[in-house]
Formats: structure tokens, sequence, C-alpha cells
């Protein structure tokens, strides 16, 4: 009878298990089968030592806690509640935490509807894939400059053994801490096609997309201004320096993101990668500022010439990435169907990874001057004392180049070593387009 | 396990070892390393050329003087002129006629009496001012109605106390020395404040009879060693007149002939407030001056600076042009023939074609002024500094935000840049410490800071605190700055001295201090300064005076 009890549990629990953002079992374990509850506890460490090298402008070498985290997780009968809790850099900070209520249908598909705060499904799969799971000691830049992370939500996912659609309703902050205006709103969803899934290998084709109605923002003179600021550090965190390549977009209204990824491993090999489309508009309330600038005798005069002089535009950037890996030893790569990315390494191996990023927050109009220092651009080509506002975006673009080991020690503890070489071009840093970044981290997770 | 940590070990060692190898990595941003490192670009050979139309060293007397007397009038210039100064530096605004002022404020209120004769609306006078215009049967020109609604057109282009609303005329009305007495009481002066203020008496305009508001053509004049001409009650002899091409329009005729004195063909302005140019008015600027009795014979340049760009004429440039080519000041239209800088212990820079510099902060007149000039007359683009950054200034003053501004200034004709320096009364921001100096002299501009008040300034950019021992200190910018001077008859010191050295020519407000330290530490009347910008070779300013006048017995001597 206890074995008629303990097959549904265990089934349940190897359903909910996946949903986890990490790929190790947790390493302490309580399980009350007479109460059907099974609670784990895991902690997770990550050191990185970094040396930067660069043609100009210095980065800060050295070593830093990257990553501090406690998790946890509880499992009755179909839910799953999970939360983990960061204090790298000595600041303590809620990472994820949500509830999830899974039902596995008669024809072996996962139903799942999950809420509170995770990652937002169309973040990017780099994004979904949980740092401790990455093969590379950072994300690619693109991911963080135009993917997304963690938001407030409820989602539904859908999985079969071909494909996955996930999707949901998420606000971008956690605790409705804003200073003005609402908390914003997002409808993001993730969908695969896995046309090859079998024990030894997974091909999966997909596709994102995201709408974001932005939250937030500052009020001055009555006007509510939300600005988005999108940025990436070097593929690094020693120093997380964004200043190469990142911008503020002013007025800031929707947000579409659109994606399109591919993921093929088998157990040798892996090759992965993603392109990433950002669009954005922008909204503000012209009439007032217009209004509030007739203070003085240098008045605009029309409210159209007001326009004139101080245009908004949507803005549009662009990147994506390759990732490669060759197992040299150790387990065969595996894939997590339930989540749709690839799993880290798994007890003890030894891997070479390689990757290309692109990034471009660079959305310039053509014909512009840029004064370096004014850091500003000028609509007619040249220098002007009141010249009319431009609308272009100078946030800089990178051509990122990894070379990585990784060697696993045992299912807990890995060493990853990593060489990047960016090149780079933002108008603003005209001296900084070589950075070399050498890297290396040591990593304990249970 | 114990092979994996010795592998582990390995790795770490060897990139350790790599890390720690690199010892010339840059630690930190590094002004003074990066000022070294980067490209600045190079003045071409046609504007090397123009630059070296300007005497090293060069002392550019600030507003004439602004410690001495009241600035930018007669006064302040004759003194320049007299103590020795090589350029009388001015501004220039326009009035609603369309005269250049040296004049450095964009409105009138603090160097002048404007808010007393004229309170804060347009002159009452004004419309006395239309009915002084006769024909030559001494019958009025405008009439009445025309004068009433061109005077309500006035009232809705008015700007309170700028220039651009006031006719010169009118501007002649005002005492420009009497708020100096009021605000320098140590420096005050009866000379310096008027008598009367202008006023119209029988139909005729009759000017105030102290300093006046100055026009281009007057710091000119001052500069080739005249004064105005007054008559015996000390009023200037002014008389103006309609110009040619508008004799017999109506004042309506005029106003819609003429354009907007602001960017007039911007649509941002099509409804601004400014004022409107009435540039009908002549003035007799060829017979308003005399010889000045007390001009001992220097000639100094001038040193004259384009203003705010949208409150000004947008031909600004072009009138400046026309006025230096009437004056013939103008070294496009009438080079000079004479290139020594000094002759028999006198200053002679206003008889070369260094006789005029033009200056700027604002990129608007530098573009325009490029467009006029085509950089064959020396421009100074000047540098500021503010938080936050005001239209024309540099928001970034690192090596790469000051590297692109001396591209830019060479791009737009500019041979000098101007920045500013720091220390009391002004405490401006430091714009010209050591790295930035080794980049203008890396660009082979020319470096003219400003304002000096103090021998404190004069030590601190011309290197003698860093030799304050003599001890023979080095600096990272010794092979660009530094410069072995040769001692001469009037230094206080023998041989030769070894000096970094900041600065190419300077404006001062103090010109007599200024002056005495070039003299006295051998950078002036020194026939073998070695010259920064042709390397072998010696400049020559022993012909500069030698002497330098007691400042308070100079202005008695020019009866202040």
């Amino acid at each position: 009878m206890k074995k008629y009890i303990l097959m549904p549990l265990l089934a349940v629990f190897a359903l909910t298990a996946a949903a986890q953002d990490f790929d190790t079992d947790p390493t302490l374990e309580l399980e009350n089968a007479e109460k059907e509850v099974k609670f784990t506890v895991g902690a997770r460490m990550m050191a990185d030592a970094a040396y930067y090298n660069s043609d100009f402008t210095p980065l800060q070498s050295g070593a830093s806690i990257t990553d501090a985290r406690i998790r946890t997780s509880m499992t009755y009968k179909n839910w799953y509640f999970y939360a983990d809790f960061g204090f790298g850099g000595g600041k303590f900070a809620q990472k994820n935490i949500f509830l999830q209520y899974s039902h596995l249908d008669n024809n072996d598909n996962t139903h799942a509807v999950k809420v509170g705060y995770y990652n937002d499904p169309a973040g990017s799969m780099a994004r979904n894939t949980s740092l401790g799971s990455y093969h590379f000691i950072s994300r690619p830049g693109s991911s963080n400059a135009l993917g997304e992370g963690r938001e407030l939500g409820i989602s539904y996912k859908f999985n079969s053994n071909h494909f996955m659609a996930y999707q949901g309703v998420f606000t971008e902050n956690a605790y409705n801490k804003i200073d003005a205006g609402f908390n914003g709103m997002t409808v993001a969803g993730r969908y695969l096609f896995r046309p090859v899934v079998d024990e030894n290998q997974t091909l999966h084709v997909g596709a994102n997309v995201r709408f974001a109605h932005m939250g937030g923002g500052e009020v001055t003179n009555n006007v509510l201004k939300k600005t988005l600021h999108l940025g990436q550090a070097l593929e690094t965190y020693v120093d997380d320096d964004d200043q190469f390549v990142s911008c503020d977009l002013p007025w800031i209204n929707n947000v579409f993101d659109a994606g399109a990824e591919l993921l093929y491993h088998n157990e040798k090999f892996f090759v992965r990668g993603e392109y990433m489309y950002k669009h954005t508009t922008k909204k503000r309330d012209s009439n007032t500022l217009w209004e509030a600038s007739n203070n003085n005798i240098d008045t605009w005069g029309s409210y159209d010439w007001w326009l004139a002089a101080n245009p908004l535009r949507n803005d549009n950037f662009h990147g994506g990435y390759v990732e490669a890996g060759f197992m040299i030893f150790g387990n065969p790569y595996h894939y997590n169907m339930q989540e749709g990315l690839l799993g880290g390494l798994d007890g003890k191996a030894l891997e070479i990874v390689a990757r290309y990023n692109y990034t471009s927050l660079n959305d310039v109009n053509d014909g512009e001057y840029f004064a370096i220092g004014r850091n500003q651009y000028y609509p007619n080509g040249y220098m002007e004392d009141w010249p009319y506002a431009s609308s272009s975006v100078g946030g800089g673009k990178a051509n990122s180049y990894t070379i990585g080991l990784n060697y696993s020690f045992n299912r807990y503890v890995q060493c990853m070593f990593d060489y990047t070489f960016h090149r780079l071009q933002k108008d603003f840093l005209p001296y900084d387009k070589n950075m070399h970044v050498a890297q290396a981290r040591v990593q304990f997770t249970f | 396990m114990l092979k994996n940590l010795v592998r582990v070990g390995l790795l770490s060692a060897v990139m350790l070892a790599t890390f720690t190898s690199c010892e010339d990595e840059q630690q930190f941003t590094n002004e003074n390393t990066d000022a070294r490192r980067i490209e600045v670009s190079v003045l071409p050979d046609n504007l090397a050329k123009v630059r070296d139309y300007v005497p090293l060293y060069a002392v550019a007397a600030h507003r004439g003087s602004i410690f001495w007397t009241p600035e930018e009038t007669e006064a302040s210039w004759r003194w320049a002129r007299e103590m020795g100064a090589d350029y009388l530096e001015s501004d220039m605004q326009a009035t609603k006629d369309g005269i250049v002022l040296a004049n450095h404020d964009e409105n009138l209120k603090r160097t002048t009496n404007i808010q007393y004769v004229f309170s804060d609306y347009v002159p009452t006078t004004r419309k006395d001012f239309y009915r002084s215009f006769k024909d030559e049967n001494g019958n009025q020109i405008f009439t009445e109605d025309d004068i009433n609604a061109q005077y309500q057109r006035d009232v809705n282009d008015f700007r309170t106390f700028y220039t651009l609303s006031y006719y010169y005329a009118e501007l002649l009305m005002l005492d420009a020395g009497t708020w100096f007495n009021n605000s320098s009481l140590e420096e005050a002066r009866p000379g310096f404040a008027a008598s009367h203020n202008g006023y119209f008496q029988d139909g005729k305009l009759v000017y105030s009879d102290g300093l006046y508001v100055s026009a281009l053509q007057d710091q000119i004049a001052f500069a080739e060693g005249k004064k105005l001409k007054r008559d015996a009650n000390g009023v200037r002899v002014l008389p103006y007149r309609i110009k040619d091409k508008y004799k017999g329009m109506t004042l309506e005729q005029i106003y819609n002939s003429e354009k907007k004195t602001v960017k007039c063909d911007d649509p941002n302005v099509a409804y601004s407030y400014a004022a409107k140019y009435m540039d009908f008015v002549e003035y007799d600027f060829d017979n308003a001056y005399v010889v000045d009795d007390q001009d001992t014979g220097n000639r100094p340049g001038i040193y004259i600076e384009f203003k705010e760009s949208w409150l000004n004429p947008k031909d600004m440039e072009v009138r400046v042009y026309n006025v230096l080519a009437e004056c013939g000041w103008n070294i496009i239209t009438k080079p000079a023939t004479d290139s020594r800088f000094y002759t028999n212990g006198k200053v002679n820079v206003g008889n070369t074609n260094g006789k005029v510099i033009l200056q700027t902060f604002s990129f608007d007149a530098l573009h325009r002024a490029y467009d006029v000039f085509k950089g064959q007359i020396p421009m100074c683009f000047l540098l500021w500094i503010s938080e936050p950054p005001y239209a024309t200034d540099i928001a970034f003053d690192t090596p790469t935000g000051y590297a692109d501004f001396i591209r830019y200034g060479q791009e737009y004709g500019a041979h000098i840049m101007g920045p500013a320096i720091s220390g009391a009364p002004n405490n401006y921001p430091e714009m010209n410490q050591p790295w930035q100096a080794y980049m203008i002299r890396k660009s082979q501009m020319l470096n003219h800071p400003y304002s000096f008040d103090s021998w404190a300034q004069m030590a601190k950019y011309m290197g003698y605190y860093v030799d304050y021992y003599g001890q023979g200190n080095t600096t990272m910018f010794d092979d660009l700055l530094r410069l072995t001077i040769p001692a001469t008859p009037f230094t206080n010191f023998t041989g030769t001295n070894s000096v970094p050295v900041y600065l190419d020519g300077y404006f001062t407000n103090r010109s007599e201090i200024s002056l005495q330290y070039m003299i006295e530490n051998g950078f002036r009347c020194n026939s073998a300064l070695p010259d920064p910008f042709h390397p072998g070779k010696t400049y020559d300013n022993s012909q500069a005076p030698s002497t330098v006048p007691d400042p308070k017995a100079l202005l008695d001597r020019l009866g202040y």
C-alpha cells in the first residue's frame, strides 16, 4: 500500500523539482511521507577573480564574492514553493519566490500555473538559465542589455514532449516601491518546438515576445517622466561597470521585445544562440512641458515649434549570441524539458566552451555631429549654442569573443576560467576599443 | 582529489603570474597619463601661419581694466594702451540700430545708470529720438502717427536693459562711470563720473558728459592713440543721420524691411519678444576722434569677443568684419606690412597682422565667424565649465573632451584655446592644469588663459613655483612645456632660468602686475627667448617697453 502512495508522490516531486531554476538536487532534504511534504534547503556561493586590460579606461581588477545564496523549497502534492535569498556583495536581496501548481494530464503533458517573483519567460533563454548552471562565468552581454530578469506575476506553462508554451502577465516592481505612476504591466511568452528529443540529444527552436507598458518614473513640474536604463557589463561581475555599453531612454512608454532562439545538444557537444530585438516607444506630456517653458522672454512661441525642437522618436536595438561547448570528459550534457534549458555540469567533468556576442545600443540619426566634450549629438551636423534636441541614442556596441574552460570536481564544486575579448565602439569613449577580460570562478552549489 | 587540487593550484598560479606581470597597467583614470597618450589634432599649416601673427606671451588687458577703471570705456582703454598692454580686450554686443558695441554684458544694468535714466521700460525719450531726425530745412522727417505706431512696436519688441533694445545714441545719454566709483571706492575718481546724463533740448539730443558705452570704432580709435572728440562742455561729438538707403522711408517701412536681431531665420523665435533691428541710423565715426595728447606711442591690437549669439544679429560677424574694414583694421582687406610687435620700447602690435584677435565661447559664433573670416584672423576658442553645463560649456573637461574641443576649434578656424584659471578673486574653475596646457601645446595652438589678477597666478602658470628653490624640479610635461629663459638686464636672475610655462599669452585684470612679472622673469624685453612653436629658433621681444608705469600716476596723467 505504501508503494502506491509513494509512487505518485515521487512523480510529483520529479515534476516539481524540475521547475527549479537550478539543476543540482539540494543536498539537504526533509521528507514527511505521511504528510506528503518534502522540504529542501540548499546554498550557493560564487567567488570570482578577474583581470582587466583596457586600451584606455581602466576597470578594477580583483576578486569578489559574486553570489551567495540560500535556497529553500517545499513540495506538497502538486504544489511547489520555492524561495531563495541572496547576500552577495554584503547585501541581503530577495531573489526568486514563487508558488507553482503543476498537473500532468493523461497525455503526459504538463500544465503549470506559477505565481510570484521569478524570471520573465521572454527575458531570454540566457536570463532564464540559472547562473549556477551556466557554462560561462557570465551570461552573454546582449541578454543582460536587452533581456529581462525577475518580475512579479502569474504565468501558465504548457509542456509536452515537442512543444512548450510559457506565457504570463507581470509587473515590474515586486514591492510597488515607485516614486510615482503605476507599477507597469508586462505580457510575455516563450514558445519552443522540439523536433528532436531523445535520451542523448535535443534540438529546440523557439521564439519569444514581450510587451511592457513601463511604470514608475519621477515627477517634475507636474510631468511624469519614465526612464529606461539599458546596459551590460563586460560579461564580468568583479567590476560590473556598464559605461561602455549602456544608455538611458527618457520618456519611455512601451517596450516591445521579440527574440528567436535555438539550442542543440548531444552527449558531448552543445550549441545554442539567441537573437534579441527591442523596440521602445516614448510618451510625454508635451503640452505641460511647453507651457512651463513659457516663463521668460525666450519663449518658444508656439507648441508646434517646441515640438519640432524637442522631438521624440521610437528606438530600436539589437543583440544576439552563439555559445558552444565540448565535453572532454564527464557526464553527458542534459536538457531540462520543463524549463526548455540546457543543464549545467553534473559530476566530475571537464569542458571547453566558446561564445560570440553582439550588442548594439546605438540608434543614431544620420548626419548628426557628436561632441565628446559635451556627450551630445547635434542634429545639424555641427555644434550650436541652443540646438534642437537630438533623438539619437549612442549607447555603444560590443562584439565579444569568449573561450572558457570549466572543470567540475563533483556535482557541487566547479572551477571556471574565461577569457573574453571585447571590441567596443561608443561615440563618447573613442579610445576604448579593445578590452581583455581574464577571469576565474570557484563555485560551490548544493 | 589531491591531483585535482594540484591542477587548480597550478592554473591559479599561472593566472596570478599573468595578472601581476602587467606592471604598467593603469590603475585609475589618470588625466596626466591620458593627456600624453591620446591623439591631439595638430594645427594645420595655414592656421599655424595665422597663429604666428600673434606675439608670444601677449598681454591682453581684460576689458581694458576692471580694477583701476570702469571697464570697456575710454578710460580703461587709454589706461591699458599707456600701460603697455599688447591688446585691448573687449566683448561685442549690438544695439537696436546695429552698432557693434564693445561692452561685456548683454544688458546695461551693471555698468551704466540705465535704470535711473530710462527705468525698465522703453525710453520715454524714444519718440523724441525719432523726432530728432530733420531734413535739410529743419523739418521733422517722420510723422507723429508713424512715430506713435513705431513706438508701440518698440514696446512690443522691448527687452529691458538689453543692448538690442536701445539705439546707440540713447546709450550715449548714460553715465558708464559712476557705477564704478560706487562699487570700487578705493579706485574711484571724479573723472570717471558724468556731471549730467543725456537729454533732449530743442528737439536735439545732448549726450552725457562722462564715460560712455563704447562702440567697436571707439576701441579701435583708442588703440590708435586717439581719444573721443568732445565739445567745450566735455560732451561727445557724434552726429547721426538717416542712412542714404533708408531716406524717404517711413519707420514702418524701415521696420518691415529689417530682420529680427536674434536668429532671424529660425521659426522658433518668430514670436519672440526680442527687439527688431532698426539699422537706419548712421553715426559720423569718421570725425568722432582726436589725437590723444597723452599718447606715448604704444599701438596695441584689439582682442574682441563674440558674445551671446542668440541675442545679437545673425550677421554680427559680417558687421564686425565691415567695421574692421572701415577702420583699416581688417587684415583680409588690408594686410599689414609691418611685422614688428615692438619698436623702440613701444608696443606695435596694432600695426601688424596680429592687430585683431577674435574670441568666443559660442559655437554659433565660432561657426559663423569661420564662414566670414575663414580662419585668416587669429581666433581664440574660449573654454568654460559649470554644473549643470551651460549651452556653450565644455561639459567634460577630461583629456578626451579637451581633445575634442581642440579639434573642433581647429575645424572652425581657431588658432588659440582660452581656458579659465582658478584663483582669487574670480575663483573660476581650473581649466589650465599642466596636462591641459600640455594638450594645447601638443596641438600647436596658442594657450591664452583667463583672467589673471595676481602675482601668485602669474607665478603659478609661468613655472616659478616649480623651481621655487632653484632645485631644478622636473615635471612630467617638461618635454613640451619647459623652457630655458636667458637673463636680460631687467630680470631678477642671472644666467638662465629653466621653468615649465603653462601659457603663451593671457588675459589680465592687472596689467601692471602681469607686465612687471614678465619683464622680471625674462618673458618680455628678451632678445633670445626660446620659441616653443619653432624649436631651435628664438623669439625676440627685446623692443617691448621695459618699464611699467605706476597705474595711479598714469590715471592722473590721463586726466581722471
